[in-house]
Parts: C-alpha cells; sequence; structure tokens
C-alpha cells in the first residue's frame, strides 16, 4: 500500500512562538530520513525559513489566485513527498479562510495526503482564539498544540489549548539555553550534520534535536493510526466524510 | 401527467452573463435528477452547446420551423423540462412570438409552467426592460438575475425606482448570482466543461482531468452560492416538484 503523503502546517496566530524553527526541524527530521520533503515560506515581507533551507524551501504569497494555486495545489498532492508549511501570523486567517473555502480538508482526504496543524501558542489571548477558531472551524483537520518552552509563560496557559480528538495530545519542544539559541540562529546551522558529527550524544543540543525529531515521529505515527482508521472504515461512511 | 416547463433565460442586452445562467441552471436540474433539454438561440454558434452538448440544440428562435422544434416538442420530449437560452437582444421578441402562438395562453390555462430568468445589466436601460417584460408576465414565474459574475455594479439604479419597476410584476423574484474569480471563470471556458464537471475534475469525455484544485475550490464556493439563490426562489417546485419526488422515488 503506498504511504499516505504528509503535510504538516506550522503556524500560530501570534509571531515570535518559534514556528520557523519547528518547521526548519521538521524539514531536517525528513532530510534525516532520507525522505523527500518540500516546505513552503508563508511570511509576507519577511521570509525567513527560506534563507535556512533554500534547497527545500518555496516562497509562497496568498496575493493573488496564482499564489493561491502555486501554494494549495501542492499540499493536496499526493505525490509521496512530505510538505512542510512555515505560516506566520500575518496571514494566519488569511490562509485557513481560503482553505475553509476550497474545502481543503476534503481534498487532501481524497487524494491520499495526511495534513496536520501544529499550532504554536503564547500567553496572548489571541493565541487562544486562533486555536479556537481551528478547532471550531476545522473539526477534522488534525489540530495539535505545539507548546515551546522558550515562549514566555506557556506554562501556565496550557489549559487553553486542550487536546483534539483528531490531533491528540500537545508535544512539547524543550527550550534551548540563549547560547545555542544563537548557535541554532545561524543560517549555515543544520540539525543532522551537527547530530552526525558529534561524538556527545549527552550535549543539550543533541538531546533537543533526539525529543524533537521523535516528537515529529509521535505525530507522524498519529497520522499513520488516524489514516489507517479511516480506511477500515466501510467505504460509504468514507465517502459521505469526505463529500 | 407531469406539465412541461419552459425556462427562458434572456436579456436586451449582450455581455450580461445569460449563458453563465443558463450553465449553472443546467447543472442545477441536472444535480436533482430532473432530465432537462436545452436550446441555445446563438445560432450558428452556440455557447451553451459548448458546455452541455448532450442535452443542448442550437436553433434560431426567429425561424418558424425551429420554434416548432421547441415548441411543437414540450409535450411529447422525453426531458420535461426546456431550457432556452435566449440571444442578446431578442428577449422582448421571443416572449411577443411566445404570445402570438399562444403559448402565454396555455401557460396561463395552466397546461405548462413558464419561467422567465430575466438578466440585468447595470444600465437603467435594464429597468426599462423590467417594464416591457411585465407587459408579458401575467402567468410566469418572473426571476430577475443580478449578476456579478462579470464585477458588475447595479450603483447607478435607485432603489425606489428599481423597486417601482419590480413590483409591477406578479411571482417576481430577485436572485443574485455572485462574483467568480476571474482565472476561475477562464479556466471552466477553456476546458468547456459543465461546472459540475470542473468541480470534479473531469474533462469533456468524463476523463480524470488535472485542473488545480484551487479553481475548483473557487467554482465550487461559487456555485454553492448560486444554488444556494436557487433553492431560496424554490425554483424546484416552480418548475418540476413532481418531477423531483418521482426522481427521488425511483432513487429510493
Amino acid at each position: 500500500m503506498q504511504r499516505p503523503t504528509p503535510a504538516f502546517i506550522v503556524t500560530s496566530s501570534r509571531p515570535r512562538v518559534g514556528k520557523t524553527l519547528i518547521a526548519r526541524a521538521l524539514i531536517e527530521y525528513f532530510c534525516a530520513q532520507r525522505r523527500p520533503v518540500a516546505a513552503f515560506d508563508v511570511n509576507p515581507d519577511e521570509f525567513k525559513l527560506i534563507d535556512y533551507l533554500p534547497a527545500y524551501t518555496a516562497a509562497a504569497s496568498l496575493n493573488d489566485i496564482r499564489g493561491e494555486m502555486a501554494l494549495f495545489d501542492q499540499l493536496v498532492s499526493g505525490d509521496g513527498t512530505a510538505k512542510v508549511v512555515d505560516l506566520g501570523h500575518v496571514l494566519f486567517e488569511k490562509f485557513f479562510s481560503i482553505a475553509q473555502k476550497i474545502d481543503f480538508a476534503a481534498e487532501v482526504r481524497r487524494r491520499s495526503v495526511v495534513p496536520m496543524v501544529l499550532f504554536v501558542p503564547d500567553a496572548d489571548d489571541r493565541a487562544r482564539q486562533g486555536y479556537a477558531m481551528l478547532r471550531d472551524r476545522f473539526g477534522t483537520l488534525p489540530l495539535v498544540p505545539v507548546f515551546n518552552e522558550a515562549v514566555p509563560q506557556i506554562g501556565r496557559h496550557i489549559v487553553n489549548f486542550p487536546p483534539t480528538e483528531s490531533g491528540g495530545m500537545p508535544i512539547v519542544i524543550p527550550a534551548l539555553s540563549g547560547v545555542l539559541r544563537s548557535v541554532i540562529d545561524k543560517r549555515e546551522f543544520s540539525f543532522i550534520a551537527y547530530a552526525a558529527r558529534t561524538a556527545d550524544t549527552t550535549s543539550e543540543l543533541y538531546g533537543w534535536i533526539r525529543t524533537t525529531f521523535l516528537a515529529f515521529r509521535e505525530l507522524e505515527m498519529r497520522l499513520a493510526a488516524a489514516e489507517q482508521a479511516r480506511l477500515a472504515q466501510p467505504a460509504a461512511r468514507r465517502l459521505r466524510h469526505s463529500a | 401527467m407531469t406539465k412541461p416547463a419552459v425556462i427562458l433565460v434572456g436579456a436586451d442586452k449582450g455581455g450580461v452573463g445569460k449563458t453563465t445562467v443558463s450553465r449553472a441552471l443546467l447543472d442545477y436540474l441536472l444535480a436533482h435528477n430532473i432530465s432537462v433539454r436545452a436550446f441555445d438561440t446563438e445560432s450558428p454558434r452556440g455557447t451553451l452547446k459548448r458546455f452541455h452538448p448532450d442535452i443542448t440544440d442550437v436553433v434560431d428562435i426567429t425561424s418558424t420551423s425551429d420554434q416548432m422544434k421547441i415548441f411543437d416538442t414540450l409535450a411529447s420530449s422525453e426531458s420535461r423540462i426546456t431550457v432556452i437560452d435566449i440571444r442578446a437582444g431578442l428577449l422582448s421578441t421571443t416572449l411577443r412570438s411566445l404570445r402570438d402562438i399562444g403559448f402565454l395562453d396555455a401557460a396561463a390555462k395552466t397546461q405548462l409552467t413558464f419561467t422567465v430568468f430575466h438578466i440585468l445589466g447595470p444600465s437603467i436601460a435594464s429597468l426599462e426592460e423590467i417594464s416591457e417584460a411585465a407587459t408579458f408576465m401575467d402567468d410566469a414565474h418572473y426571476i430577475l438575475v443580478k449578476n456579478f459574475i462579470n464585477n458588475t455594479t447595479f450603483f447607478e439604479w435607485d432603489p425606489a425606482t428599481y423597486n417601482s419597476y419590480f413590483k409591477k410584476i406578479k411571482d417576481a423574484h430577485e436572485i443574485t448570482i455572485p462574483k467568480l474569480n476571474e482565472m476561475a471563470c477562464e479556466q471552466v471556458e477553456l476546458a468547456s466543461v459543465p461546472y459540475v464537471s470542473f468541480v470534479a475534475n473531469k474533462d469533456a469525455g468524463g476523463q480524470a482531468a488535472s485542473f488545480s484544485f484551487v479553481l475548483r475550490g473557487y467554482v465550487r464556493h461559487w456555485l454553492g452560492n448560486v444554488w444556494g439563490e436557487f433553492d431560496r426562489v424554490k425554483l424546484i417546485d416552480m418548475v418540476a416538484a413532481d418531477l423531483q419526488r418521482k426522481g427521488a422515488a425511483r432513487q429510493a
């Protein structure tokens, strides 16, 4: 059986929560397994992901229908290439408004694409509202809160981002010390290159990479399990669900 | 025996989107499992026929032989609903002809159902068209269509003036066709398929096509809104309530 194509949308309704870092790590997670991956940087006027991983990343725009086609037509393609979208807070509303209008959730199911929205919150109420909007409007789209421990006071607001039935429990990205943060922020830094060359598997950064990649593997397993459960449903029920 | 129904789609001005409405209408009726035939009066080269070739004939509505081809077969045709896409500028002429051949009298005697979709243009002259059409509409369902698909604006109209024309007509309804994204519109044109086929990603031969998912999404959304307008005025009840009941019974 052909493996379904994963499509991860890393997003938030708030800026500076670590979306691009998580998207970078996710791309390298697929690269580490020698799996094809294509990424989209949807941050108007501030392309960052593309600066880090230009070989895998395309700048995407939602300014006109051509931009929408370039992004969404790729996202629904069940071509076996994993997709990672780094969706900035400025276009958060617009992206999901388009997705709802063109019925993105139904189309991906038809194309054997398994999407997952990774929502990175902060303590601001607008993050809670953004998450609630996704939960309410996209009930069938797997949605997972991603708590970045580097985001101030996020631990106190976890209750605002309850697990969803379709996405499962939140995942946690550990915080890195300031020095290591400045190391990984360098454009030439690569997680897999570092992991390959380091001899010290007890280092903080190695531990961060291992924890984060294990979290991504856990997410993939959830998607695979959900897809298997969906395929096990009687065909008529699947059709009703995707109609 | 089910009464035949005739739906006329027309305007006295060109370029207001008559064929767009006809296409959406045919898709709508077919989606309700209602057998329908269509006549395209853009003789000799029909536009509607390009999108619905299996159910559309191109005719010259001004010729007697073609009028016979349409109206003399209303009762004998397998399709009890006939949609006629009237060529620009011929709406009033056609209504006059229908009166002259006794068609409007037949509608008055409830031997058939007659519905007119009058597509409005943005100019004040359109209001005069309403007035002219009104003289033929005593026993018809009259649906005024504000068509925004071509980015039309209707701001020239004073609402009070518009209402004074609109309210002259008994059993008149108003529907709005929203704007469809230009590129989506263009791609459906190039594909020459019904809107539902485009949405389903099927080419004219029914084979899988490779239309953009985004464009298909926009067309699906737009078509849903148009059909919502048809639902709102209870179009099926107007033209084919008993046909739909039979179709549903057949499916059950």
